[in-house]
């Protein structure tokens, strides 16, 4: 569609100027502006689920355009969408962000960090500067294993590892685990190696909604290739994406299961394919905003660390649906580094309060975000907290002697 | 403003300290209530001084100055009516020193109160003036409006609190009122005058808040009445046998439908009303009352009574109360809150009244509230873009007042006057009170620059 094309399309169109309802159902109580993490660690309106709220209903109202400053406003979020559950009014809050966002991709008005994703995304199917090809390389340093052992024509279960486990060396300890564990537990398991590609998350919460078809049909197809029954993932971003977003955005059905690593692992070690050993840790457990308040899933990983003998599992004061985000999300990291990370060292905070050896989470962006937080804050800590996926957890518990 | 007037701006407190974009002005020119009044530059401020010498500049040019602090309040206190600077507040967070023999804290009036509650379990103590909106207000906002809150009967209100506090005036100068002591009668009064003052007189600054220990027991009490009438005597009669409760909140049958059809809790949606109601102190004294509570509750026919056994108890009766304004806000697009408060023996009468002007205009009005000190909130659950509902809204909500002022209560136990209540005011204020009033504005504020357009209509 040529700049002309899109000029000449009536403002009708545009998806938030058919919300004004739902808009105006914000009360403008400022409850969403007790628990933003970026309206906390700005204490600026304008970033405040609130205030975005005004933007966008201002807009609907063509009191306001879509501008450079309102695109701004409307990224500043980790999309955490602690606004949206705790709305007084049931203003479905992070729904109106993402339709929001939709129309600033449809009048080009996006961080231009995004286009760098798109074409990355188009060309080579991943995040990073890397190609596909090496996306299994992380395999190379396992004991006993080659990356060839895991590229199976068929698998009754496959693993989708995500593009930030794949190609950033510290979060290689987690599929690292997740395939030991598979190997110990002798599990009918593989990987998709380069024929993975990225779920399209990124593309998804920024609003290019279209973009990730592609992405969806093909690895929909990939896993069904194999025969797959059941999809397991460790990100929480992948695993919403396939368990929410893939059946709408895509034509290929879906006939096996979709689980979180922390769903599965309880399976092989209710059948005794895994054995717990004692590992006497005092842990807490921090819950990712994509799996906890998107996705619902709080007990499954909980009931998974109470199952290991001898952890002492410690809940943070905001855990749940209360849980404060990590700031990595929302691809907040690449538009305002120091913001996600004043978030992060919130979250830290709060964590070395509960007095734990471990932080266990199911994520490996929230790993990374606190795990920096927390070194940076060590003497406040008064000492080193360690940072653990659960997988990592279980492993260690396998291997304990 | 001109152009070169936002520069003076900008030189005082630093460029990047000033907002003028039509975007970032948008979004700072509401609060709670929906009504929206563009400023012309937002000012973050870190300090008295800083305040100080706007303000002499803008005393020098006329130009309105407004305060914000969260911007939660329910009458417009924070809206720059006629534009100019608004004053951003939130940013003076600080926490300054707690001394808990002496049962103080000071704080910049920017810290959002949750936080110098928070402060002070540290030390066993807490903060008892505890606001709807405790966990997003602040300080400064609780001390212009008095804000209440749930434990008012028993504790009072956000004024009793307030020991000491920095100002600065319209003319720049920087003042501190009050005491650090538990009495002094040393010059006026001014902490009771800036206390619901509406950020109308001066913009505080820093306040010295007084702090209680933490009671050592509490017991939640959950009673539940085929009538509101029995609801609303079981109140009045509470009081009457001696117990001051720390607590003591009505749920009624509108509203109970409310969060049944939001929350499924599995209340009975035929009752009358519910009472929740709450007493602490030392464990003795917090048996004796429960005891009596319970006693007064059956006199008055509840159906049925529950004492919470747990904290898991607590939170489960607790939960009704706590979703009331959320279930209403779902019911209709636009939830008006009022707080018309009346003394607790016209309660009954109160409850009757509203109930009437329901009907009267064939609204869906919900009540809940702070029964034990008469502050209950009727809640108007409506469309405001319909323009025959909102014809009828002002009626009704003008006919509540006339209740209330009637019953001999007052139009805003809570909420304050500023734009919303303005022009009822003289319901309540005779002539000749409000003359003074507003000789007491003019002393403070000779040009009208500080948060004009609130509390008076004609000036």
């Amino acid at each position: 569609m040529t700049e002309k094309d899109k000029k000449s399309r009536p403002k009708e169109q545009a998806r938030i100027f058919k919300k004004y309802d739902d808009l105006f159902n914000c009360s403008r109580c400022g409850t969403c502006m007790s628990f933003c993490p970026v309206y906390k660690n700005t204490k600026d309106e304008a970033v405040s689920p609130r205030g975005k709220l005004s933007l966008i209903e201002a807009i609907s109202q063509e009191k306001l355009d879509f501008t450079d400053a309102v695109s701004d406003k409307i990224y500043t979020c980790t999309m955490c969408s602690y606004c949206e559950s705790e709305c007084p009014s049931g203003v479905k809050v992070s729904e109106l962000f993402g339709e929001m966002r939709q129309d600033l991709v449809d009048k080009e008005k996006y961080p231009k960090a995004l286009d760098f994703l798109k074409r990355r995304l188009d060309e080579a199917h991943n995040v990073t500067f890397d190609t596909n090809e090496g996306r299994i390389d992380w395999v190379k340093q396992i004991p006993d294993t080659e990356a060839e052992d895991w590229l199976r024509d068929e698998a009754e279960v496959i693993y989708f590892v995500g593009c930030v486990s794949s190609f950033s060396p510290r979060a290689f300890s987690i599929p690292r685990s997740i395939v030991q564990l598979f190997k110990e537990a002798k599990l009918d398991s593989g990987l998709l190696g380069e024929e993975e590609w990225c779920c399209g998350f990124p593309l998804l919460s920024s609003g290019m909604r279209e973009e990730a078809k592609k992405l969806a049909d093909h690895n929909i197809s990939k896993v069904k290739k194999r025969g797959a029954k059941v999809l397991i993932t460790s990100c929480p971003s992948c695993y919403h994406t396939w368990k929410y977003e893939y059946g709408k955005i895509s034509s290929e059905k879906i006939d096996f299961e979709i689980m979180h690593v922390c769903q599965y692992l309880p399976r092989l070690i209710e059948d005794g394919r895994l054995v717990l050993k004692k590992l006497e840790k005092r842990v807490a457990y921090h819950d990712p905003c994509d799996l906890g308040r998107n996705s619902g899933v709080y007990d499954e990983p909980r009931n998974l660390i109470n199952s290991i003998p001898g952890v002492e599992l410690v809940e943070l004061a905001a855990h749940k649906d209360l849980a404060n985000c990590c700031g990595g999300g929302g691809n907040l990291e690449s538009l305002d580094p120091d913001l996600s990370g004043k978030i992060a060292e919130c979250r830290a905070r709060e964590i070395i309060e509960a007095g734990v050896d471990i932080l266990v989470s199911a994520c490996q962006q929230c790993e990374r975000t606190l795990g920096a937080a927390l070194k940076k804050l060590k003497q406040e800590a008064g000492g080193k907290i360690k940072v653990a996926d659960i997988s990592e957890l279980v492993l260690a518990s396998i291997k304990a002697d | 403003m001109k152009p070169h007037e936002i520069n003076e701006i900008k030189r005082i407190v630093g460029g990047h300290n000033v907002l003028t974009s039509r975007e970032e002005l948008h979004c700072y020119s509401y609060d709670s209530t929906r009504l929206e009044f563009m400023p012309d530059a937002v000012v973050k401020v870190s300090g008295a001084d800083e305040i100080s010498r706007i303000f002499k500049f803008a005393s020098r040019e006329k130009i309105s100055v407004t305060p914000r602090g969260a911007a939660t309040g329910l009458s417009g206190g924070c809206l720059p009516v006629k534009g100019g600077i608004l004053l951003l507040m939130v940013g003076m967070d600080k926490i300054l020193d707690v001394n808990p023999v002496d049962l103080l804290i000071d704080v910049e009036a920017g810290i959002i109160t949750e936080k110098v509650d928070i402060e002070a379990r540290k030390y066993g103590l807490f903060y008892p003036p505890d606001p709807g909106t405790v966990k997003t207000s602040t300080i400064g906002g609780n001390i212009a409006e008095n804000a209440g809150g749930l434990r008012g009967l028993k504790y009072g209100v956000t004024k009793d609190y307030v020991n000491a506090l920095e100002a600065v005036l319209p003319n720049g100068d920087i003042v501190n009122f009050g005491t650090r002591t538990v009495k002094g009668v040393t010059g006026y009064n001014m902490i009771d005058l800036m206390a619901g003052s509406e950020g109308t007189l001066a913009v505080i600054t820093r306040a010295t808040l007084g702090l209680l220990p933490l009671p050592q027991a509490k017991a939640s009490l959950l009673a539940v009445f085929s009538s509101i009438e029995d609801a609303a005597k079981t109140v009045r009669d509470i009081v009457s046998e001696g117990v001051i409760t720390s607590t003591l909140e009505i749920v009624d049958r509108v509203t109970i439908n409310a969060i049944e059809d939001y929350l499924g809790l599995g209340l009975d949606r035929d009752i009358g009303a519910m009472l929740l109601i709450e007493v602490d102190g030392q464990q003795g004294a917090v048996d004796g009352e429960a005891a009596a509570v319970k006693k007064v509750c059956i006199s008055n026919n509840c159906t049925s009574y529950r004492q919470a056994q747990s904290e898991q108890e607590r939170d489960e009766i607790w939960a009704a109360r706590r979703a009331a304004l959320s279930s209403l806000a779902r019911v209709r697009p636009s939830t008006i809150l009022e707080d018309a408060t009346i003394p607790r023996s016209r309660i009954v009468e109160m409850v009757q009244a509203v109930n009437e002007t329901a009907s009267r205009y064939g609204l869906l009005i919900g009540t809940f509230g702070h029964a034990g000190d008469g502050n209950i909130h009727p809640t108007i659950l409506t469309d405001l873009r319909d323009k025959e509902e909102e014809k009828k809204v002002e009626a009704a909500i003008e006919d509540i007042f006339r209740a209330a002022v009637d019953l001999g209560g007052t139009l805003s136990g809570e909420h304050g006057i500023g734009i919303s209540k303005a022009r009822y005011l003289k319901m309540e204020i005779s002539p000749e009170s409000y003359e003074i009033m507003k000789r007491i504005k003019t002393a403070f504020d000779p040009y009208n620059i500080l948060n004009p357009g609130k509390m008076f209509t004609d000036l």
